[in-house]
C-alpha cells in the first residue's frame, strides 16, 4: 500500500545511519554477520541484567550473531510494539502477555508458530509446567515461551493493624464484610485501590466471577461455547458483590481517580490509612524495595470464598508472566528460537528465582517461605484465570475495564454491565 | 557589429532574468510545499481513507466498510459526550483564562519596576511539561494526602473536601481548573505584547482629560486590544478542541468516562482497543469539528473587523 512506500521513504535516512554505523563498527564485530533484534519490558536493573547476560551467553555460543536489544517501559512498549507490527517492522523476538493482544498479531499472520520447534525439542518443552503455555496458544498452536514469572492475585494486609484490631485474615465473604465493618469503625479504610488505570479494580471483579461461577463461566463466555454468556448470572452476581463492597465503604476515598503507577494505593498502606490491597504477587517485591520497614508488617491471604460459590481455590493471575515470541518478519527463526532458549536457560531461571520471580519450570526449588505459599496456592488450584483484559480481544478487554470502573462508580447496574458486555461479545467474537 | 551583438544580447539576458524571477519562487517554495504535502496533506487524506476501513492496524489491510464507521460515530454516545466536554473546556477557557490573563497583564503592565520577576513567576506554569504538571496536581488533588483537602479540613470546611479526580461529578472541573492554571500565562504574554504597543501619548492625553482608570481601560485600551483578544479566544477554543496530554495523565478520561475528550477517546480506541479504522474516524471528525469552528470563528472575526 501507499503507506508502505512512505515508510520506506522515511526509513532511508535511518538505513543510511545504520550503514554508517555498520561500517564503523565492522572491525569490532568482525565475525558477527547476522543480527537478531529483541524487544522486552525488563527495565528494572536486576531483571534487565538477567536478560542481557543470557543474550551475551548466546552471542558467545553463536559468534556470527549480534543481538540488538531494546528494553522498553511497560506502557510505552504496548504502543511501540503495536506500531511496529502495524508498519510490518516488528523485532525478531518480542515479549507479550499472551492472550488477546498476542492473538491479534497471530491472526494477522505476523507471529511464527512455535509448535514445530517445541515438538522437535521435547526436552526443552518438558521443562515447563504444562499449563504455562496455555495463554500463548491460539487454535491449538503455541506462539510464545513463558519466561519471566508466575504472578498470582492475593490480598496483602497490614499484620500490625489486624493484630491491634484482633482481626483474622477473612476466609469467607461474610468474614470479609465483618472485617470491613471493624476497620471502618476504627477509622481505617479497609482496601487501598488505585483504579484510574482500571485493571486494579478489574481484579476484584475477576476473582468474584471465579469464586461464584468457577473458571468455566468466563472461559465458556469468551470462547462463545454453548451456554456461555457474559450475561450469565455469575457475572451479574459478581457485579452485585462488587457494589456491595463499594456501598459498605470498603475502599479508601478517591479510588476511581488514584493512580497505581505513582504509588497512590501503596501510600495508603504505608501510612496505615488503609489495611489491605488486592494485587499481583509482584507487589510484595515492590513494597520490599520501596519501603523495607513496612514490608516487615506485610502478609497476604487468598481471596475469600463466596457462599454458594463454585470455586474456593481458583486463582487469578498468570503462570509465565511475559512470553517471548518470534515474528514472521524474522529472517532467522531458528536462531531466534535458540536465543529464546538462552533467555530461559537454567542460569537465567536461577537468577530470576534469586530475584523473587518464579519461572514456571518443573521441579524448581523454591525456598523463600512466601514464594512457597504462593506455589502451594497454585498447586491447590484447579485453574488459573488470566487477566480478562489480556485474555479477551483488545476491544472487549477495554470495554470490560470501562464497565468495571462504572460498576465501582455505581453508575451502572450489574445487570446492565453484564448485558453490555454480552452484546459487545456477540458482535466481536465468532 | 559589436553594437548589434549587444542589442541582441540584452533582451536575452533580460529574458533570462525574467525567467529566473518567474521560477525562483517555485524553487524556493518547492521544499516546503513538498514537506507540507508529505507530512500534512498525506496523513490527513490517509486518515480519512482509514476511517472507511474496519482494521486493527496490523498486517494485511483492513476491510473496506464504506461509511459504516461514520454511521457508528453518529450513534456513539461516548463521542458526543467527549465533544461536549471539549466544547465546555473551550467555553471555560475563554471565560476563565482570558479575564485572568487580562487582569495579570494589566497589573504587570502598570507595575513597571520589579515586574520582570513577577513576569517570570507567572510565566512558569507554561514552561513545565504537561506530564509533570499532571503528576504534581494528581498529588495536590489526592483526597487522602493532598494539600487541598488537608487545607479544607484544617479550616473546618470538611464538607468542601471532595474526591477531586475520582468522583465523576468533579473530575472534569478539576482538570479544567488545572488546564486554566497552565495556560493563563500564554494569554497573559499575548495581552502584555498588545499593551506594549499601546501608545503612551494616548494614555497621557486621557489622563489630562481626567479619564478614570476604568474609563481608560474600557474605552481606550479594550478597543485597542480587540484584535489580540479575538486571536486569544480563537486560539483557546481551537486548543481546547484538540486537548489531550493533561487529561490523559490526570484522569485518562475517567472516572467512568466523565472527563473523556475527543483526543483521549481516539487514543484509547486506536492504541488500547486496536481499532485503527474507527479511531481514524474519530480523528477525522475532530479535524472536521476544529476546521468548522475555526472557519466560523474567523468569518465572525472578519465581519467584526469590517464593522469596527
Amino acid at each position: 500500500m501507499q503507506s508502505a512506500t512512505l515508510l520506506k521513504l522515511l526509513k532511508m535516512p535511518a538505513a543510511a545511519c545504520g550503514l554508517a554505523w555498520a561500517t564503523w563498527a565492522a572491525p569490532v564485530h568482525a565475525q558477527a554477520t547476522e543480527t537478531l533484534t529483541e524487544w522486552d519490558i525488563q527495565v528494572q536493573p536486576v531483571p534487565s541484567r538477567i536478560v542481557a547476560e543470557a543474550q551475551a551467553r548466546f552471542e558467545k555460543a553463536n559468534p556470527q550473531v549480534k543481538v540488538v536489544r531494546s528494553a522498553i517501559l511497560n506502557d510505552p512498549y504496548k504502543t511501540k510494539i503495536k506500531i511496529a507490527f502495524g508498519a510490518n517492522e516488528p523485532p525478531c523476538v518480542f515479549s507479550s502477555w499472551g492472550g488477546g493482544p498476542l492473538r491479534e498479531y497471530v491472526r494477522a499472520g505476523q507471529v511464527t508458530d512455535l509448535s514445530p520447534y517445541l515438538a522437535k525439542d521435547e526436552a526443552f518443552r518438558e521443562r515447563f509446567v504444562a499449563s504455562s503455555f496455555d495463554t500463548a496458544k491460539t487454535d491449538g498452536k503455541t506462539y510464545g515461551v513463558p519466561a519471566e514469572n508466575t504472578s498470582l492475585l492475593v490480598i496483602y494486609y497490614n499484620t500490625e493493624l489486624f493484630a491491634k484490631l484482633k482481626l483474622q485474615p477473612p476466609k469467607t465473604w461474610p468474614e470479609l464484610l465483618q472485617a470491613v465493618e471493624t476497620l471502618k469503625a476504627n477509622g481505617v479504610a479497609p482496601f487501598a485501590l488505585a483504579n484510574k488505570s482500571k485493571w486494579p479494580g478489574s481484579m476484584f471483579y475477576m476473582y468474584l466471577v471465579d469464586r461464584i461461577g468457577g473458571a468455566e463461566v468466563f472461559r465458556k463466555a469468551a470462547d462463545r461455547a454453548p451456554g456461555g454468556s457474559f450475561a450469565d448470572p455469575a457475572f451479574v452476581e459478581a457485579g452485585k458483590r462488587l457494589q456491595e463492597l463499594v456501598k459498605a465503604g470498603a475502599f479508601a476515598q478517591g479510588f476511581n481517580g488514584l493512580d497505581y503507577d505513582i504509588g497512590s494505593s501503596r501510600r495508603l498502606l504505608y501510612s496505615g490509612k488503609a489495611a489491605m490491597t488486592l494485587m499481583g504477587s509482584w507487589e510484595g517485591a515492590t513494597i520490599k524495595n520501596e519501603n523495607p520497614e513496612f514490608s516487615k508488617k506485610l502478609d497476604f491471604f487468598a481471596f475469600p470464598s463466596l457462599p454458594g460459590g463454585k470455586s474456593a481455590t481458583g486463582v487469578v493471575g498468570t503462570v509465565g508472566d511475559n512470553f517471548y515470541s518470534i515474528s514472521k518478519a524474522c529472517k532467522q527463526p531458528d536462531l531466534a528460537f535458540n536465543l529464546i532458549k538462552a533467555m530461559v536457560d537454567d542460569t537465567s531461571v536461577q537468577a530470576r528465582l534469586a530475584d523473587n520471580r518464579i519461572v514456571p519450570i518443573k521441579g524448581l526449588k523454591v525456598t523463600e517461605p512466601n514464594q512457597q505459599r504462593l506455589m502451594a496456592m497454585l498447586a491447590d488450584s484447579k485453574s488459573v484465570q488470566l487477566w480478562y483484559d489480556q485474555d479477551l480481544p483488545p476491544k472487549l478487554g477495554e470495554l470490560h475495564k470501562d464497565l468495571v470502573q462504572s460498576l465501582f462508580a455505581l453508575s451502572v447496574t450489574p445487570e446492565e454491565a453484564a448485558q453490555k458486555m454480552e452484546t459487545a461479545a456477540k458482535a466481536e467474537l465468532h | 557589429m559589436t553594437s548589434s551583438s549587444i542589442s541582441l544580447a540584452l533582451p536575452v539576458a533580460r529574458r533570462r532574468r525574467h525567467l529566473a524571477a518567474r521560477w525562483a519562487p517555485v524553487f524556493f517554495l518547492a521544499p516546503s510545499v513538498a514537506l507540507l504535502l508529505l507530512f500534512l496533506l498525506y496523513p490527513l487524506l490517509e486518515s480519512f481513507h482509514l476511517s472507511l476501513l474496519k482494521w486493527n492496524g496490523l498486517g494485511a489491510n483492513g476491510i473496506f466498510t464504506g461509511t459504516d464507521n461514520w454511521v457508528q460515530l453518529l450513534h456513539d454516545t461516548v463521542f458526543w459526550h467527549a465533544l461536549g466536554n471539549n466544547l465546555l473546556l473551550g467555553l471555560m477557557s475563554v471565560l476563565v483564562q482570558l479575564p485572568i490573563a487580562m487582569a495579570l497583564a494589566l497589573m504587570l503592565d502598570k507595575a513597571s519596576r520589579g515586574s520582570r520577576i513577577l513576569k517570570i513567576l507567572y510565566f512558569l506554569p507554561l514552561l513545565f511539561s504537561s506530564v509533570a504538571v499532571g503528576v504534581v496536581f494528581k498529588n495536590i488533588l489526592d483526597p487522602n494526602f493532598g494539600p487541598i483537602n488537608a487545607g479544607l479540613h484544617a479550616l473546618g470546611l470538611d464538607a468542601l473536601a471532595q474526591d477531586w479526580l475520582g468522583d465523576k461529578r468533579y473530575a472534569l472541573g478539576s482538570v479544567i481548573a488545572v488546564i486554566c492554571w497552565q495556560n493563563v500565562p500564554f494569554y497573559m504574554i499575548l495581552f502584555l505584547a498588545g499593551l506594549a504597543s499601546f501608545p503612551p501619548e494616548l494614555h497621557e492625553a486621557a489622563t489630562l482629560d481626567r479619564a478614570t482608570p476604568a474609563t481608560i481601560f474600557w474605552r481606550i485600551k479594550m478597543p485597542h486590544l480587540q484584535g489580540t483578544i479575538r486571536t486569544a479566544a480563537m486560539l483557546s477554543v481551537i486548543g481546547s478542541l484538540r486537548y489531550f496530554d493533561l487529561i490523559y495523565v490526570m484522569t485518562g478520561g475517567g472516572p467512568d468516562g466523565s472527563s473523556e475528550v475527543m483526543a483521549t477517546y481516539m487514543y484509547r480506541t486506536v492504541f488500547a482497543s486496536f481499532q485503527l479504522g474507527y479511531g481514524s474516524t474519530i480523528a477525522s471528525a475532530m479535524f472536521l469539528v476544529v476546521t468548522l469552528i475555526a472557519g466560523f470563528g474567523m468569518r465572525l472575526t472578519r465581519r467584526f473587523e469590517t464593522q469596527v
